[in-house]
Order: C-alpha cells, then sequence, then structure tokens
C-alpha cells in the first residue's frame, strides 16, 4: 500500500501542470454544478425568507362588504388551525391619479407602527407617519406607474375635494398577488387618512391576514371560514402559495434556463474527466507496461490511478464547490431583484453530497474505464508500442492537405488530430459543447430581437391600452373612433370565473375589431365572434387539464354565479404571465354578468402615431376619464438577463474547452517528445513545430464549429420549445444569423489555436539532445 | 583541400543540481571537405556531445563551431534548424524514424520541411536513394515494419536527400547485427568516395578502421589521431588511452 501511495504522489507531482489543470477543470465543473444545483434547490428560498421575515400571512380573507362583523372575526381568529391573525383590516378602492393617468387603486389601512403580520417590506423610503397623510405604494403600483418617493397621488375625496398625497415609500407586500388577484394595486395609508378621505366607515371593506398552524391548510381553513356563516360573506381570498408561484414565475423561467445549465455543467464535467482521465492514462500506458513488468497487479494500478484522480477530484470539487457557493446568488438575481431582497442560497447537505457524488462519480467511473483498458493491455505492447499502434493510413484531412500543396507541418498536424482517435473526440465534444453554447446564446439573442420587433408572438398584439373611469363604454368608444392614430382598437371585459371543482382565474371577454389584431394562435384557430367558442392560455389548459377541442364550463362572478360553456378551440401565447386565461367573445357572457361592459381598450396605432398627441386628445384634462398607457419593454427583465447569463455560461464553457484542448495538446507533446526531437533534428523549425500543433487543434476547432453549429440550433429549439410549451410563449423558428456563424467558425478555430499554443512553444523549445537520449 | 569544419577551444558544461560536468574541455579541429573521420572514446567521454554540437543539435559553452561558412554560435533556434535541415544529415544509432510516416515520408521529409516546391523532384531523388539503397520495394511500408538495417538505411536516406555538406553518424551500428551494420558503413563508404564529408561516432574499431582519420576524445579533450584502415593498430591505440 506504501508503494502504491508513492507512486501516487511521484505522478501527481511530476506531471505537475497536467495535475494542476485536470484540478481547474474540476473546480470549474463542480463550480457549475453547484451553481446550476444551488439554484434548483433554493428557487423558493428568497420568497420564502422574505415571507418569513415578514411574518407574512398564509391565508387573506376579503368580505363582502356590510357582511361581517366583530363576532365573526373573533370566530374566525379562534379556529383552531389560526396560529395567529392581523385585526380587521379596512380598505377603500377608489381611483388616484398619477401624473395624467388615472388608476384604480385599494387604500388599505396599516396600522400606526408596522403591523406584526404581514408587515411591509420597504423597498424604497419608509414606512408612514400618520399625522402626516402620507401613502405607501405597493412595488407593483410603482412598476405599472413608475412611482418616486417624494412624488404625490391625488385623490377626490368623497366630497369631491382632490387630496394630494405624499408617497412616503415604495413597499413589497408578499401578500398581494398580481396575477390572480381581484384587488386593484394597493395604496397604504394610516386609518386616519382613510377616515379624512372617506369618512363614511360603512363603505369600507374589510378583510383578515391568518397565520395558519399548517401553512398548507389553506384550503380546509377557508371552508371552516364559509361554514361560520349561513349567508356568503367571503368575498375572495389570497392564498399564500398562488401569490409564492407568482413571485417565483421569474425564477421558474430563470429555472428552465438553469436547467439547460446544469445539464452543460454536468455533460462539460463528464466530458472532461473522461477526456483528461482517459488522455492520461493512454499517455501513460507505456508506465502502466513497465509497472506490470515490474510485478504490479492489475487492481494495484487501478488503485494507483484512482487514488491519483481521487486526490485531484477532493481538492477541485472542494474549490468548485466554493466557488459555486460564492456564485450562487448570481443566477437568482432577476428574481431577487424583482422582490427587492438578496438571496444568498444556504450551505446544504443535500448540495453538497450531491455535488460531490457526481463529480466523484463521474471522476472514478471515467478512471477505471480507462485504467482497466490500460491494465488489460499486453506488458509488452504497453512498453514497446505504447496505447495504440501508429496509424498505418493517414487521415484523410492530412492526405487532402498534402494533395493541395500544404506545408508539411500543417500535414502533419492535421495527421495528428487522428492519431488518438478517441482523445480528439473528447476534445471535440467539449469543443462542440463550446459552441452549442454560444449559438445557444446567440440564437437566443436573435429571438429576443424577434420577440423585440414582433410582440405579438409574446401575445401582445396591441400598441396601447385605454382603460376608462367614470365614462361609459359608449362614449369611450366613440372617441377612440375618432382619435388620431388609433388604426382599430378591442375592448376588453375581465370577469373572475369558477370551474366546476372551485378552482378560479379570469376571463378576457372581447369585443371589437380583433380581426385587425395580430393574435398568435400556438393550435387551433381563434374563436369566431358570437359563438361560444375560447381560446385558453397554455399554463391555463395544463392547469385544468385540458385540450383544444374540450368544452368548459364556468360559473361567472360568483361562485354559484351563472354557468356558460365555451368549448377551446385553440391556444394562444402569453408574455411574462402564467397564460392561466381564457379568451372569449364579450357577446357569449353579455347576459350573464351585471356590469357587462368592457373597461379596458386595447389600441392598434399606425406607425406615425403621435402618442402626446393622443394622450391629450383622450385626456385633455388632469381628471380626464379616459387613461392611455403605451407598451414599453414586451420582454420580460428575466429573460434578458437570462441572455447574459446564457453567453456567460456559452463564455465558461468555451474555457472548459480551451482548457481541454490545452491538456490534449500538453498530452500530445509530451507523449510525441521523441519524434517531436527527430522533427527538429531533421530540420524542423520553431515555428513550424507550432503550426503542426496549431494545425492538430485548428481541424478539431473545425469540425467542432462544423457540427456545434447545426446542434447549437436544434438545442435552442428544443429548449424555446421547452419554454413555450411552460409558459405559453408564442413559437418562432429558431435562426443563427448568417454573419454571427461565418465569424463564429474562425472564432473557434482561434479558441482551439489558442488552447494548444502553450503546448506548441513548449514542443518547439524542446531540447533536442534531452529528448532523443530519453528512450 | 579545403576545411569544412572548424572547432575552435570547444568546452561543454553541464549542471545537474549542484553536480557540474564538463563534457567538453577545449577542443579544436578541423575537417576537410571529403573527408571520413571517426571519433573514438570511451563512454562519457564527451564525443557525442562533440557530434551534437557540431551538427547544432546542441550548444557550446565556450569556443566555437564554423561549418562551411555558418557559425554555430551566432545562430538563433530557426537558423539552426534551417543549418541542420540544409546543411547536415544525421544518422543516430536508434535510426530515429517518425513512426507514422511511411519509408518514403520519412525520407522526404526534410526536403518537404525546407518548404520546396517541386514535390515531383524531392519524390525521382527520393526514390532514387532508396534504389542506391536496396529499399525501394520498402518505400510504403512504415518503420516498425522493417527490421533494424533497413530503418538505417532508411535514416540514411533521409540524411542525404538535402545533399547535406557534413554527414554525421552517431554509433550508426551499435544497434545492429554485424552484417547489417557492415552494410551500412559499405553505404557511409561509398557516398565518401563520391566526396560525401562523414563524421562519424564509434566504439568500434572495426568501424572506426572504415575512416580516414581517427579521432581519440578522454575526458573531454582531444587526446590523440591517427590515419584510418588498420582496425587492430586503432584497437590498440584505444586500450592504451583508457
Amino acid at each position: 500500500m506504501n508503494a502504491i501511495w508513492e507512486k501516487i504522489k511521484a505522478d501527481l507531482f511530476r506531471h505537475r501542470i497536467v495535475s494542476i489543470l485536470i484540478i481547474g477543470t474540476i473546480t470549474i465543473a463542480a463550480a457549475l454544478l453547484t451553481l446550476a444545483l444551488s439554484t434548483l434547490l433554493n428557487l423558493g428560498g428568497p420568497y420564502d425568507r422574505l415571507f418569513a421575515e415578514v411574518n407574512g400571512a398564509h391565508l387573506w380573507v376579503f368580505f363582502k362588504s356590510g357582511r361581517v362583523n366583530t363576532t365573526d372575526i373573533r370566530q374566525i381568529q379562534t379556529l383552531p388551525e389560526i396560529a395567529d391573525s392581523t385585526p380587521r383590516q379596512y380598505s377603500y378602492r377608489t381611483q388616484v391619479r398619477i401624473d395624467d393617468t388615472r388608476a384604480w387603486v385599494t387604500l388599505r389601512v396599516i396600522p400606526d407602527e408596522q403591523p406584526v403580520i404581514n408587515r411591509l417590506y420597504i423597498v424604497d423610503g419608509r414606512y408612514i407617519f400618520p399625522e402626516y397623510g402620507e401613502v405607501v405604494a405597493e412595488k407593483s403600483l410603482d412598476t405599472a406607474y413608475k412611482l418616486a418617493v417624494g412624488e404625490t397621488v391625488t385623490i377626490t375625496r368623497s366630497d369631491g375635494r382632490d387630496v394630494v398625497l405624499p408617497i412616503a415609500g415604495i413597499a413589497y407586500d408578499v401578500m398581494y398577488d398580481n396575477y390572480r388577484s381581484e384587488q386593484a394595486p394597493y395604496l397604504y395609508v394610516s386609518e386616519s387618512t382613510l377616515r379624512n378621505l372617506f369618512p363614511d366607515k360603512d363603505t369600507w371593506d374589510s378583510s383578515l391576514g391568518l397565520r395558519l398552524s399548517d401553512p398548507q391548510a389553506v384550503d380546509n381553513v377557508l371552508a371552516e371560514i364559509e361554514a361560520l356563516h349561513n349567508t356568503k360573506f367571503v368575498e375572495t381570498h389570497t392564498d399564500w402559495r398562488d401569490v409564492k408561484e407568482s413571485a417565483l414565475f421569474e425564477g421558474q423561467l430563470a429555472s428552465i434556463f438553469l436547467s439547460a445549465f446544469g445539464f452543460f455543467s454536468i455533460l462539460a464535467t463528464v466530458i472532461i474527466i473522461v477526456s483528461v482521465v482517459n488522455s492520461t492514462i493512454l499517455s501513460q500506458i507505456k508506465q502502466i507496461g513497465i509497472l506490470k513488468a515490474l510485478g504490479f497487479t492489475g487492481r494495484q494500478i487501478l488503485l494507483v490511478y484512482v487514488g491519483q484522480y481521487a486526490v485531484l477530484s477532493l481538492i477541485g470539487t472542494t474549490l468548485g464547490f466554493l466557488l459555486g457557493l460564492t456564485l450562487a446568488p448570481v443566477p437568482m438575481q432577476a428574481m431577487t431583484a424583482s422582490l427587492n431582497t438578496t438571496f444568498r442560497p444556504p450551505f446544504s447537505l443535500p448540495l453538497f453530497i450531491s455535488v460531490y457524488l457526481i463529480i466523484a462519480g463521474a471522476v472514478i467511473l471515467s478512471v477505471l474505464s480507462a485504467a482497466t483498458h490500460g491494465t488489460r493491455t499486453n506488458i509488452i505492447k504497453a512498453i514497446t508500442i505504447g496505447a495504440e499502434a501508429p496509424r498505418k493510413k493517414m487521415f484523410w484531412g492530412a492526405r487532402l492537405a498534402n494533395a493541395l500543396g500544404a506545408p508539411v507541418s500543417i500535414v502533419l498536424g492535421l495527421n495528428d488530430t487522428f492519431v488518438k482517435p478517441f482523445r480528439s473526440f473528447l476534445a471535440g465534444l467539449n469543443l462542440v459543447l463550446g459552441v452549442i453554447g454560444i449559438v445557444f446564446g446567440l440564437a437566443l439573442s436573435d429571438t429576443l430581437e424577434t420577440y423585440k420587433e414582433n410582440p405579438a408572438l409574446l401575445g401582445i398584439v396591441y400598441d396601447a391600452i385605454v382603460t376608462r373611469q367614470q365614462v361609459s363604454d359608449h362614449l369611450t368608444e366613440r372617441r377612440l373612433m375618432k382619435a388620431p392614430g388609433v388604426e382599430a382598437f378591442y375592448g376588453e371585459l375581465q370577469v373572475k370565473a369558477w370551474t366546476p371543482d372551485e378552482r378560479t382565474f379570469k376571463v378576457r371577454a372581447m369585443d371589437g375589431e380583433l380581426d385587425q389584431f395580430p393574435f398568435q394562435i400556438l393550435e387551433g384557430r381563434f374563436f369566431q365572434p358570437g359563438t361560444h367558442e375560447a381560446i385558453a392560455g397554455k399554463g391555463l389548459l395544463t392547469w385544468l387539464g385540458l385540450e383544444v377541442g374540450d368544452a368548459i364550463t364556468l360559473r361567472l362572478e360568483e361562485k354559484d354565479g351563472p354557468a356558460a360553456t365555451w368549448v377551446i378551440v385553440g391556444v394562444y401565447p402569453e408574455a411574462a404571465d402564467a397564460g392561466q386565461r381564457l379568451m372569449v367573445d364579450l357577446s357569449s357572457l353579455r347576459r350573464l354578468v351585471k356590469n357587462n361592459d368592457p373597461t379596458t381598450y386595447y389600441l392598434k396605432l399606425s406607425p406615425a402615431a403621435d402618442i402626446p398627441g393622443l394622450r391629450s386628445y383622450l385626456s385633455p384634462r388632469k381628471d380626464s376619464a379616459i387613461s392611455l398607457v403605451t407598451l414599453e419593454e414586451p420582454i420580460p427583465d428575466s429573460v434578458i438577463y437570462l441572455q447574459a447569463a446564457i453567453f456567460a455560461l456559452a463564455g465558461i464553457l468555451i474555457a472548459i474547452a480551451l482548457v481541454n484542448v490545452l491538456i490534449m495538446s500538453l498530452l500530445a507533446a509530451q507523449e510525441k517528445m521523441r519524434t517531436i526531437g527527430i522533427l527538429k533534428t531533421v530540420g524542423m523549425t520553431p515555428a513550424q513545430v507550432v503550426v503542426m500543433f496549431n494545425a492538430t487543434a485548428a481541424s478539431l476547432g473545425t469540425l467542432a464549429v462544423l457540427i456545434g453549429i447545426p446542434m447549437g440550433l436544434f438545442v435552442t429549439r428544443d429548449l424555446l420549445s421547452i419554454l413555450s410549451d411552460s409558459f405559453g410563449f408564442g413559437k418562432i423558428s429558431v435562426s443563427l444569423d448568417l454573419t454571427q456563424a461565418v465569424i463564429l467558425i474562425p472564432f473557434i478555430i482561434l479558441v482551439s489555436i489558442f488552447g494548444s499554443y502553450l503546448p506548441a512553444r513548449w514542443a518547439a523549445n524542446l531540447f533536442i539532445v534531452r529528448v532523443l537520449r530519453k528512450d | 583541400m579545403t576545411t569544412l569544419v572548424r572547432v575552435s577551444e570547444l568546452k561543454k558544461k553541464y549542471q545537474t543540481g549542484e553536480v557540474n560536468f564538463e563534457a567538453l574541455r577545449g577542443i579544436s579541429l578541423e575537417i576537410a571537405a571529403g573527408d571520413f573521420v571517426a571519433v573514438m572514446g570511451q563512454s562519457g567521454s564527451g564525443k557525442s556531445t562533440l557530434l551534437h554540437i557540431i551538427g547544432g543539435l546542441d550548444q557550446s559553452s565556450s569556443g566555437w563551431v564554423q561549418v562551411g561558412e555558418h557559425r554555430l554560435d551566432k545562430m538563433n533556434q530557426t537558423d539552426l534548424a534551417v543549418f541542420r535541415r540544409d546543411q547536415v544529415g544525421f544518422v543516430f544509432q536508434f535510426f530515429n524514424l517518425v513512426e507514422n510516416l511511411n519509408v518514403q515520408a520519412n525520407v522526404e521529409l526534410p526536403a518537404l520541411l525546407s518548404g520546396a516546391k517541386n514535390k515531383k523532384e524531392i519524390r525521382r531523388h527520393s526514390t532514387e536513394l532508396l534504389e542506391r539503397l536496396g529499399i525501394a520495394d520498402q518505400a510504403h511500408k512504415h518503420p516498425w515494419e522493417l527490421s533494424g538495417g533497413q530503418q538505417q538505411r532508411v535514416a540514411i536516406a533521409r540524411a542525404f536527400i538535402n545533399s547535406p555538406r557534413l554527414l554525421l553518424a552517431d554509433e550508426p551500428t551499435g544497434n545492429l547485427d554485424s552484417a547489417s551494420g557492415s552494410e551500412v558503413l559499405d553505404i557511409l563508404g561509398e557516398f565518401n568516395r563520391q566526396g560525401q564529408t562523414i563524421l562519424m561516432v564509434t566504439h568500434s574499431a572495426e568501424d572506426a578502421a572504415r575512416a580516414n582519420c581517427i579521432l581519440f576524445i578522454r575526458d573531454g579533450r582531444l587526446v590523440d589521431h591517427m590515419p584510418g584502415g588498420d582496425e587492430k593498430a586503432i584497437a590498440q591505440r584505444l586500450l592504451e588511452l583508457r
């Protein structure tokens, strides 16, 4: 055993540079793996941490106006599953003017000091001073209207007077669901401020935030609450799990890419390890023969190599794990930024074990496979010939180059590409992986450009949105018909709907010049006006387990409201939502709901439309009842951020490939030291030696880029297809700009040449006499 | 006769760790063009080092070597490579052929490295050499498929492909049986008779006897010289110098 350990130590120190490079590649691979796994394991981490920090409510129950009293509240608060409760919280739904725009908001009363349950997470500014009559705006309101601390909002009091309220802070509410919520965006005020604005407390709505002993028991608790009263007194509710899902949407988007990220990193890890171990062991095959001749058994030889690589992988994995943990917050940056928090994934034992097992497993398996091959080699053959007998036939590429009159150093270099075909294959594969990464990044970039140029692909078929307040649908439509720059418009009414199994979502009832808008249909077709046909978001179909052609019966406005049935005839794409909506013709539900006129209008503008002119036409006065919001950035920030991340990943993969080419070239240089000595003896100049090595690397790079580009396009198409299927994005054909492809070819060849340059220089400077004496 | 090789006060020191070793301790000599010189001495006497420095494979610590008009100590690595390729042919004890190239490709290698454009001319010349050395039928075989004697003939053909002014042979028969060794020496002798300058390092008095002049080296110094031809006298002198 002592002899084995001595041999392990001697080998590690003798091949110092190779050992360091192997540790380097294992470090990179382990870091990537740690990064990918920690992101996947901690996706919910930022929200959970924030939820815990603000002592979030698991269930928020909103009561119908005037249907709940103090006794009811007490009864709810004393239910056995309730761990803690907010006091009864009052709110009032009204309109607010922000600059030129009017918007519906919910004024929610908050205590004079931060509440114990469901505290506001102040993102900017501070909590209110009640005596100042200030407000705190929920972050979604800030996102929509770009509010800033110090600015003001104007609210018309019940007596008709305008009151200007300064914004003291922007806050994130862990229980505001901006996708499924019935609630208009929140403005938080003190009770005295609300009383000053709307003194009639009977018109106030009330709600209760509850912390549950079992956070998963939301449905049961809700059923118990509803059972407390004979009449229906629960208007709606917010489930913390839904809010979390909405909050994590961007994180989920990130997770799709990070799954690809993880897949790439694991593949790169395995390729590097197999490549390096095979190369090293094959390059030491003569040594294996000598060890066998000296009396080492096959098992002892295996132990020597497993031991060597176990030491290297232990060092590399530890360094990589630490590096990965350090970088772990980076991939979650987009999500944590949207939650306005920071998050560092904690050290976790499963993560630690997973990374070590995967890396160690890959190392040991590849060592065993390569070393077993080595130990089975005939002793005499191993000592005299090495791993493989020299190839008799020249590589076809070398023969072609020779026929074309290429310099002999290039011909020899090309021929060397296939002297060790397996090693070349693995190094080439690693380069291919790098090319795939780059193509993925470039194709994603092109795809995003296409989305930007044509937002309809993301389901954004309009140029601007108009909302109406105290003005009728009829008047709004008349005004829009005459509005300058408006080519077409349609109105939309959002109605809450219940499935038979009481799942809720929103139905978009549409009316207008729908045929003028480029609605994208992923599957099936658009609904026929005047029919009970519907198109659904992909997320809704997945959620409800439906397909195109299925019928869906929904109750509208109330859980026991009027029912109607629609046949789903198509699937539409959605940009940043989960696609859990249904689009129907407004006429199909007009008779079923009370307020059945559209409240929002989507406009198609002429290319030369004058937006300020249109805005002043629609909203001539500050208190105008029609507001215009123009569309700005249709691509979610997280996707843009991920694009940069993908390029970073491609860079890492290229760096890994570079290291692999370097190792391959170094091993090749070490193996053929004697040949290099002979070539130098007969007159090969140092520059010709460098050219020979570069030709080998360049031929690998060329093959890799030619294989990598179509493979990259294939991978990108599949990944975007997964993204499209999961989130309801529109499907578009993935393409790579020809110029980029043309630039990519020399780039990868140069990277390969760069990887081989140092070993080539080393080989060029070999001392001839010493290498010729070696054998 | 003109002098082809001039060696002046040539010294070579090696350092291995803290141990200094002086392989050559001030050798001066001249070799005329068309001469066949053998260098003899015990193992470690410095004869191969002398050959390597004259061939531009190694560099001296002091002193200088001039081959024709080329002062080797003034050359950089690229110049030395070009010098080796164009001015010198090497024949080694262990043949030193490139394993994954066939016989013809091995022979043509120095000519191709010089960037010669006329590949047909190179092929004609290499074929002529292989025929002259009696191995034309082995042209498409690889070195490991040949006997030692055949491999050494390939090495000789390669050494002559660029028509060098100087042939350096380091123990050319050391790895051959006596019949093959004798054939190799016959070939070298024949080239010499046609004007080829040859400097050969050898342990063998029989081989050295083929040369016109024998130089004796001991402990890095040139200690004696004598004409070739008499194998017994050479062996006797070698014995005396031990």
